[in-house]
């Protein structure tokens, strides 16, 4: 009995002990400001996905909030992979949640559709109206409201290897069909003789990068009607772009038809750090990784390509112009073809108590300060005005025309399901190993409409 | 046990040098990702990215280490998964012993409901729980907070320890316990003296179990420690795995990550390592 | 050396002694079942109200959620892609499991055959392995399979057989594979732990008597090892049946790496697929319980016998 009761005390006295050192603090604790008469400065919380946003940029937005309001910014940084998990419990918590939040641009219509977020069309305008990049405010429009902006967007493009291109005889192409032409010979020339080289690396899984096909041929992956969504993988715009993606798969690239867009640039460089062909960057020994003659690529990508050198005791790439170089995916209307835009949205959450401070905020990060210091390092600025801060060097052009295109996933509710089912990955990876696509796209549409509808 | 093991050393079997030999690739074997992760952890990125492997780390350095340190985030994880993962271990520990006592030293009404209860309940698969378990937390304003962790991983460790520990206290018969109380000891003298030590190697085993599930448990710590500050080292481990929209994985340094992760474990491991064995040697033919 | 105490009855008391001390173990369980009941209660209850309704992500953000009965369980059960799943696991389970505890029972006995070094050696590479976190031993796994950098390719090309470029997840056999060979690794040193543990309490005048009266090794095992380490064997095999059915990071985490979804989910996945994924929280809370129900009926008969020995 005694035992017993000991224990109960030290667990009782442990428990209120430990409660009270350990508990963090609470979030968003601004007890009495309400939205309208906000002369208190309100504490704020900002939650940045992945560690894209540079930490001067952060403490830009931390200096400012303070100047301009009085209030302290806490920024919160997520990973990417969870994010999804973590605002599916925090947003509708009214006691916990962060009140400026960024999401993915594929994941913003999912949680715009339920109402986690705050109708911001009554300062749309001043935070830059029409010359926000319209792709990505569609995709945080409910009915017409806006309930999420532009962050900032990233692209992807080609990055090749000249020398192989030389060597095959193949000039950068100007169109699609003159691309879809060019990887395939140079997928049949070989010229270096790489054991299953490929002209274009893609994964069979790889949609992000396959639907620039359905894109460019003008079709699109889904439609809405009467507030319905249907799947448009079978129309026959798509099927057009599909058909001339197999083509690829079958006859330019290499890649395992499970492959998605992993570190396409693992494929792309002379790896090796033997020795003994570092020297002479022509001769394959077969200890080389290089195995594709174009790969496509997110921007940033270009700091993983290059030769291997050694600077300052430190083995890095260096991108060397002789033997890489970028184009822009090419339409085959003179326009660059459209490919899916990276990047995020941001948005107040609905159940914030700071709704003033978040918007506030909302107004730093959309201020020209701000974009600029974006686009100076390397983040699509959202506002198009801006552009230019990206800089001209030639990743920032081949972003720049690139994006001028851009496309998005369609802003369906369920679309987060149909990402989270691996559907699209299997469509394509079944097209990538030579199936009818026709057939193929009538049954995954059958498949995906009832899921991009939601529940 | 001397003796035979005398005489057969005497005698070198074939036998025993087979025996040695599979043992030893056996334990080459089991050891190899380990070593792996260890040699990729000293290597940098554009090495590992490359096709060809390399086995031993020339021209390696300790730069991913230096890197994940300069970035300072690794103390207060550690700081918080041992924060966690005591408090997790002491209370499961003390739970789960006064139910094994219960069980095994009394017969009463219910008894055997609840040891199936116990056992069932771990059965329950944790994915679905996760919403309801941030609701609970969050309305008794428990997130972010080493309690409101705690509670959940002493829950879900506590049936198996349970478990484990009854067939330890079964173990110790309580005519030892009568014995010395003949002799003049109290109950709980009685207890702490004779009972207790024979179960020291139980509450080691048990206590390593609990440790392992605390230390690597991520889902829960995600959704319930929200505020940067407050991750845990699994969590803090991620955030090196996830590629951003910026930058690629660094692998080198994800191994370098990985590593610091392990240690503790391994140290706190190797140090109980002689309690362990004679721990599960004590409980697990009674259990 | 000691014997082997079989006496489960050791704590047995007179009645007399029951009556007079009957408060006392329903308040030793009360810390137990309190901290129980309060981190699962509610969510139990959550789960299986939930279950029973249309619980999506609009639900989480307010929406009132409707009562739908068990239309939840007839949708997932009428999904031909979710029995593939559960039959899927069962066979999994029961193939890791098998292999687990035959190559534990090997470890083991060889811990208990070799001298003294071997032996710390092998136990100490148990131990490192069983210690690794989940997530960096899988990442190393991963690497070691990886169809263009891994080690496996890269060694059986050496070894003439040629690997290059062999995807081991394309297939879901060949990926099964891959994830046995992984989940059987991590699990084997704790059943070789607690099955050696089992071993050094035989007797060795036991087994030298009987190879004197002419005993061959595997009658030794059979007749005199395998039935004094039955208890040891029979907890370790439900333990490895029912973590191995609900099996997730592993998995989750192969197919991340680049492997077809449909085709290789299991329980776990399927449920974080549901769940996370699709938001769709009612069918995720369904399968749970299903897989809940499944996991005792598996193991049903099994708890029985080990409750009736407990008698």
């Amino acid at each position: 009995m005694k035992k017993t009761m000991a224990a109960v005390t030290l667990l009782t006295a442990s428990a209120l002990a430990l409660s009270a050192c350990a508990s963090g603090p609470t979030t968003s604790t601004s007890a009495s400001a309400s939205a309208a008469a906000s002369a208190e400065p309100q504490n704020i919380t900002l939650w940045l996905a992945g560690g894209d946003t540079p930490d001067a940029l952060r403490d830009y937005l931390k200096t400012t909030y303070q100047a301009k309001t009085g209030g302290t910014l806490t920024i919160e940084e997520q990973a990417w992979g969870d994010l999804v998990t973590k605002l599916t419990t925090a947003l509708p918590d009214a006691n916990n949640t962060p009140d400026v939040v960024e999401v993915g641009n594929t994941q913003s219509p999912t949680f715009t559709n339920v109402g986690a977020f705050s109708d911001v069309s009554d300062v749309y305008g001043e935070l830059g109206g029409d010359k926000l990049l319209q792709s990505f405010v569609e995709v945080g429009k409910v009915d017409g409201k806006n309930y999420t902006l532009p962050y900032y967007f990233g692209s992807r493009y080609m990055f090749y290897r000249k020398d192989i291109y030389k060597d095959a005889g193949v000039a950068v192409p100007k169109t699609l069909t003159e691309f879809n032409t060019a990887v395939k010979t140079i997928a049949g020339k070989n010229p270096k003789g790489v054991k299953d080289f490929s002209g274009f690396f893609i994964g069979g899984q790889d949609w992000r990068n396959g639907i620039s096909w359905i894109f460019a041929n003008g079709g699109v992956l889904a439609k809405q009607q009467n507030g319905q969504w249907t799947s448009t993988l079978a129309d026959p715009n798509s099927v057009k772009g599909l058909t001339q993606l197999q083509d690829i798969f079958t006859n330019a690239s290499k890649a395992p038809k499970t492959a998605k867009d992993e570190s396409p640039w693992l494929y792309i460089n002379n790896s090796d750090v033997i020795k003994d062909d570092a020297s002479d960057p022509t001769k394959v020994t077969g200890k080389t990784s290089l195995a594709a003659a174009t790969i496509m690529a997110p921007g940033w990508a270009h700091w993983s390509i290059g030769d291997l050198v050694k600077k300052d005791g430190k083995e890095t790439r260096q991108w060397n112009d002789d033997t890489f170089g970028v184009f822009a995916l090419p339409g085959d209307d003179g326009k660059p073809a459209p490919v899916f835009a990276g990047g995020s949205n941001i948005g107040i959450s609905a159940k914030s108590k700071n709704q003033a401070g978040s918007r506030e905020l909302m107004k730093i990060i959309f201020s020209a300060e701000y974009q600029q210091m974006l686009g100076k390092n390397g983040l699509g600025p959202a506002n198009s005005d801006y552009m230019s801060t990206l800089g001209d060097d030639l990743f920032a052009k081949a972003l720049i025309e690139s994006a001028s295109n851009s496309k998005l996933t369609p802003a369906a509710p369920g679309w987060a399901t149909v990402e989270a089912s691996g559907k699209l990955e299997e469509f394509f990876a079944k097209v990538a190993a030579g199936g009818d696509v026709a057939a193929l796209a009538a049954e995954y549409d059958a498949l995906l409409t009832p899921m991009l509808n939601g529940k | 046990m001397t003796t035979a093991v005398a005489r057969n050393r005497r005698r070198v079997r074939p036998a025993r040098v087979a025996a040695t030999a599979i043992a030893l690739l056996l334990a080459l074997i089991w050891a190899f990702p380990v070593y792996w992760m260890l040699n990729s952890s000293l290597l940098p990125n554009t090495v590992l990215t490359g096709t060809a492997p390399r086995f031993l780390p020339f021209g390696g350095s300790l730069d991913n280490f230096a890197a994940i340190f300069r970035a300072g985030t690794f103390w207060p994880a550690l700081a918080m998964s041992v924060a966690i993962t005591l408090v997790t271990v002491v209370f499961c520990l003390l739970f789960a012993f006064l139910a094994a006592l219960a069980i095994s030293r009394f017969r009463f009404k219910g008894r055997a409901s609840f040891v199936l209860a116990v056992l069932f309940i771990q059965m329950l698969p944790a994915e679905g729980l996760f919403i309801a378990q941030y609701k609970l937390m969050s309305s008794l304003n428990l997130l972010n907070s080493v309690l409101g962790v705690a509670i959940l991983y002493v829950a879900a460790v506590v049936p198996f320890t349970i478990w484990m520990l009854r067939g330890f206290v079964a173990g110790v018969p309580i005519e030892l316990e009568e014995a010395a109380m003949v002799d003049g000891l109290s109950r709980t003298q009685a207890f702490f003296r004779i009972t207790f030590p024979l179960l020291a190697p139980g509450l080691v085993a048990s206590g390593v179990y609990a440790f392992l599930q605390a230390w690597n448990e991520f889902t829960v710590a995600l959704v319930i420690l929200q505020a940067q500050d407050y991750q845990t080292l699994p969590l803090w481990l991620r955030t090196y795995v996830q590629a951003s929209a910026t930058r690629e994985t660094d692998w080198g340094q994800v191994m370098a990550a990985s590593t610091l992760v392990a240690v503790p474990v391994i140290v706190f491991f190797l140090i109980v390592q002689g309690r362990l064995t004679s721990g599960l040697v004590a409980g697990s033919v009674k259990g | 050396m000691t014997t082997v105490v079989a006496s489960r009855d050791a704590g047995a008391l007179t009645p007399a002694r029951t009556r007079r001390m009957s408060p006392a173990p329903y308040l030793l369980l009360v810390p137990a079942i309190l901290v129980l009941l309060l981190a699962l209660g509610y969510p139990l209850v959550w789960q299986f109200v939930t279950s029973t309704q249309k619980f999506g992500l609009a639900q989480q953000f307010g929406k009132p959620p409707e009562f739908v009965g068990l239309a939840n369980y007839t949708r997932l059960f009428t999904d031909p892609q979710t029995w593939a799943v559960v039959g899927r696991s069962i066979a999994f389970c029961l193939v890791n499991a098998a292999i687990t505890v035959v190559l534990g029972v090997a470890v083991a006995l060889l811990m208990n055959a070799v001298g003294a070094v071997a032996r710390l050696i092998l136990q100490v590479s148990m131990l490192l392995a069983w210690a690794m976190p989940v997530i960096a031993s899988m990442t190393v796994w991963i690497w070691v399979f990886d169809w263009r950098r891994g080690i496996v390719n890269w060694a059986l090309t050496r070894l003439g057989l040629d690997f290059t470029n062999h995807n081991w997840l394309e297939q879901p056999l060949s990926f099964y594979f891959v994830a046995t060979v992984i989940v059987v690794w991590m699990s084997v040193p704790f059943v070789a732990f607690s099955v050696y543990a089992g071993l050094t309490q035989i007797s060795e005048e036991v087994l030298e008597a009987a190879a004197l009266d002419g005993a061959t090794a595997r009658q030794r095992f059979f007749a005199i090892i395998l039935p004094m380490i039955r208890p040891v064997l029979m907890i370790v095999a439900l333990l490895q049946v029912i973590w191995d059915l609900r099996v997730f990071a592993q998995i989750k985490m192969l197919q991340d790496a680049g492997a077809p979804v449909a085709s290789t989910d299991l329980l776990g996945t399927y449920i974080y697929r549901l769940g996370v994924g699709s938001s769709d929280f009612a069918v995720a809370s369904a399968l749970s319980i299903f897989v809940l129900l499944l996991t005792v009926a598996l193991s049903f008969f099994y708890v029985m016998h080990l409750m009736k020995e407990d008698r």
